[in-house]
């Protein structure tokens, strides 16, 4: 199955639980110079709806991903659980979340453009992946005005954040009336090209028009609705043709509540079902 | 030094066929964690536990289930899974050539470099047209049991080969919904001039990962067993929309 | 196909499919579907406050496939209120709360004609607002025998202090609800009071009730679904549509009606279509608003 997007993967990574209710991948400002502009960031890429659920094949049921502790052999709740950096064989240095956070205080909830460049200058090897940000209450008005000029200049704004132990380097751009967000990567991490890169060779020009003719014969606009994923539509299928000869499984009971229940409640009930009865 | 090829394919369309062998174009470094047991600091393992006898289960006993209805799973087996499985073949059959940039960014995943496998004269004559025409071809393959859709495009006399989302896994920005504003002129000319104040030329090389190395140095310091003052993260407050244009007008004159 | 963008509360929404029949043996569209929703909007809304929504997708009509979903779609406007939920040791994910018309009418247009919610809210998913009996006819039982076990329950748990409300599925059973609307009980508490509820509504009606879900305990008897206390469970909402031949609807209905209807023997009268489940609505208000609002504490645990 595809891979995770980086920003959700580092938070899940972490081990640490989110609170519940809380909105969205990220919630934060945007800046450049002196405006601030309250955003949230949500997902471009939808993994897709064929998601597989593991399952115990004995009983059908539902399989949870958990932490063992391997010299106990037990299973280890969220709260007994840390984060350790590896400095020896064996040797760990904790580092807790106020930490974490703290070595880029101001980078952890704020988007800060660092300056803006050309969109065509930006090679789309350095793209890692595309995100959104949306306006939050009373963000709307600054929010489309960087819309609005980084589409009428054609730039791009550059910045970088904090999320968890991980910087990110960032693109915004302007997309159809939304910004955009790209994580990008950095610059040590593009690997050189120069050995498979074939010495420069003088090419004749019917070679060329050769290929210039081949490729004129098959131009088109982008459509990317032509293309079909064909495995997941045959997953999909297949999915389909066994739910409708009904193989369902059902996950068993999770028979929590042991016994009868405690005297006292069972007692009031028989009583009341006296009464009940004898209407 | 570039890695090993994970791959050996061919690009065909017309009568034009170019062998390739695919790269990765990243190698991303970062700091790693482990999860650690706070009381003992022993490394933890993942493992599959199941809900119900809250026992670990081992792989063979695992199943792969959809779920159609609430707590109702279809099961799916590993040879009805094969069976989807696309056909392998070498070959990266182009189907169209599109302008360079009609392609939007949403729709890349992954950026292959491609080094020909012997004809390097027609990979060149390729790249070099591909990148005089300024057009891609958008083409599909099947690599490792699994169906792509790509673009192949060139970068001066590189070809690269980046594999694109398919159309409804990328969200489309008007999916969003997002209102339509007018804004008056003088914001947007003050907004434009402090963003052309603000700009430069794309030098990525000029960022590093910082937070990795100052990670690093908190790692190093209690290491030490020296004191580590927690600093609390700064919120930014957001500019009210009655402000906007005092504070464009205020960055102008910063920067100006 | 037509398309029309409206506009609810200053949001900016793009409905499409109106003229798609979803009920193609009633003659029911995707608009009558939006029309339902938006006129019943403000009794529904309070039930779907803050709650995870899960969908349920007809996108080509009742008598085709549906496709369920727990996670809020992601092509979804910047606007649809959302939460992210942790189940342990499981991924975290985000999910819609129909918290204000513009999001029910966007939830409808994506032809979710269902609408499934669990017991507790999202910000507190441990924490059920209600407990639930879920009374579900076996084969060769109907919805008459639910309404009896109903009225017996109904008796039962008012001699233990306990007030309840009870609703249609809109399918073949009954949903009687018992307010707690308090942050100390648990699922623990209501899964262990409705378990021996259950169980003695069993024993003391034997040829009536079972309390065991297992298919061959269930033939000719009412089900007393008490596992669906649980904070992995869905119940369908209040004046949700369902799925079914003809547009019925989930509703709340008084004990007295139940009484009538104990006694007249019509089981049809309680399949309720969307316009009777408006005009019974309007003229009645919400039967179910102590539901929300009435605070109980579950005796003797």
């Amino acid at each position: 199955m595809r891979t995770r997007d980086p920003i959700s993967e580092s938070k899940r990574a972490s081990g640490k639980e989110e609170e519940p209710g809380s909105h969205g991948i990220w919630s934060g400002t945007i800046s450049f110079s002196l405006v601030a502009i309250p955003v949230q960031l949500v997902k471009a890429v939808d993994t897709g709806r064929v998601s597989f659920r593991m399952l115990h094949n004995k009983d059908y049921s539902p399989l949870q991903r958990r932490m063992l502790c391997p010299e106990e052999d037990t299973i280890v709740p969220p709260e007994e659980i840390i984060r350790g950096y590896q400095t020896g064989p064996e040797k760990y240095i904790v580092v807790t979340d106020e930490e974490l956070e703290s070595v880029s205080p101001e980078r952890s909830r704020t988007i800060e453009i660092i300056e803006f460049i050309d969109i065509k200058e930006v090679d789309s090897v350095y793209y890692d992946h595309p995100y959104y940000l949306v306006p939050s209450k009373g963000g709307e008005r600054a929010y489309h005005l960087l819309v609005e000029v980084m589409r009428r200049t054609n730039k791009a704004g550059l910045a970088k954040f904090v999320l968890g132990e991980r910087e990110y380097l960032v693109a915004v751009k302007s997309v159809e009336g939304a910004l955009s967000l790209v994580t990008l990567h950095y610059s040590e991490e593009i690997l050189p090209t120069e050995d498979i890169i074939p010495e420069e060779v003088k090419i004749e020009a019917d070679e060329k028009r050769r290929i210039k003719e081949g490729i004129n014969k098959m131009r088109a606009d982008f459509d990317p609705e032509k293309y079909a994923d064909l495995r997941r539509n045959k997953i999909l299928a297949l999915l389909k043709k066994k739910s409708r000869e009904k193989v369902l499984v059902e996950a068993p009971e999770i028979e929590e509540v042991e016994g009868k229940g405690p005297a006292d409640l069972i007692a009031a009930l028989e009583e009341s079902m006296r009464k009940v009865k004898s209407r | 030094m570039a890695s090993g090829a994970i791959w050996k394919g061919e690009i065909n369309f017309g009568n034009i066929s170019v062998p390739v062998k695919l790269h990765t174009s990243i190698r991303e470094e970062r700091v790693m964690f482990h999860l650690l047991h706070k009381r003992d600091h022993v490394r933890l393992r993942q493992q599959m536990i199941c809900a119900y006898d809250r026992q670990p289960v081992p792989a063979d006993d695992q199943a792969k289930g959809f779920e159609v209805e609430e707590g109702k799973y279809v099961i799916v087996d590993p040879e009805e899974l094969e069976e989807t499985v696309p056909e392998s073949s070498r070959v990266i059959e182009v189907h169209e050539f599109v302008s360079t940039g009609q392609i939007s960014a949403v729709f890349l995943e992954r950026v292959y470099n491609l080094e020909p496998d012997g004809r390097s004269k027609e990979y060149t004559a390729l790249a070099k047209t591909l990148t005089e025409m300024a057009v891609q071809g958008v083409c599909t393959w099947t690599m490792r049991k699994r169906s792509y859709i790509g673009a192949l495009h060139a970068n001066g006399r590189l070809l690269r080969l980046s594999t694109l989302r398919y159309a409804d896994e990328v969200v489309p920005a008007k999916a969003l919904e997002l209102e339509r504003f007018s804004l008056s002129e003088k914001e947007i000319r003050i907004a434009s001039d402090l963003i052309n104040h603000l700009s430069g030329a794309f030098q990525p090389e000029k960022f590093k990962n910082e937070h990795q190395k100052k990670l690093q140095g908190l790692i190093d310091r209690k290491a030490r067993g020296e004191k580590v003052v927690v600093l609390r993260p700064k919120r930014l407050k957001p500019t009210a929309p009655d402000k906007l244009l005092q504070a464009l007008e205020a960055s102008l004159k910063q920067v100006a | 196909m037509s398309r029309k963008i409206i506009e609810i509360a200053g949001k900016r929404l793009t409905l499409s499919n109106l003229e798609t029949d979803l009920y193609p043996s009633y003659g029911f569209t995707k608009a009558h579907i939006l029309e339902y929703y938006r006129r019943i909007s403000k009794f529904i809304l309070p039930h779907l406050k803050d709650r995870a929504l899960t969908l349920k997708r007809y996108p080509e009509g009742v008598e085709k496939e549906f496709f369920f979903e727990k996670r809020c779609p992601s092509h979804r406007p910047a606007w649809v209120p959302t939460a992210r939920i942790l189940r342990h040791g499981e991924e975290p994910m985000t999910v819609c709360l129909v918290n204000d018309l513009e999001t029910l009418i966007w939830v409808a247009n994506l032809a979710s004609l269902e609408l499934h919610v669990p017991l507790a809210r999202a910000g507190s998913p441990e924490t059920p607002d209600s407990m639930v009996f879920d009374l579900d006819p076996g084969d060769g039982a109907d919805i008459l025998d639910c309404t009896r076990v109903a009225l017996i329950l109904r008796d039962l748990l008012a001699n233990m202090a306990l007030t309840s409300y009870v609703k249609t599925s809109g399918k073949k059973g009954l949903h009687v609800y018992v307010p707690v609307n308090h942050k100390e009980t648990t699922f623990e508490d209501t899964k262990g009071f409705s378990k021996a509820v259950a169980e003695i509504m069993q024993k003391s009606y034997p040829e009536l009730v079972t309390s065991k879900m297992a298919k061959e305990y269930r033939k000719k008897k009412v089900f007393i679904n008490w596992s669906q206390n649980d904070s992995s469970k869905t119940m369908i909402c209040v004046y949700s549509m369902r799925a079914r031949e003809k547009p019925v609807v989930s509703v709340p209905m008084e004990w007295k009606e139940l009484e009538k209807l104990a006694e007249k023997a019509d089981p049809e009268r309680m399949q309720i279509t969307h316009s009777e489940a408006i005009s019974r609505t309007e003229a009645k208000g919400d039967l179910f608003q102590d539901v929300i609002t009435k605070e109980q504490r579950l005796p003797h645990l």
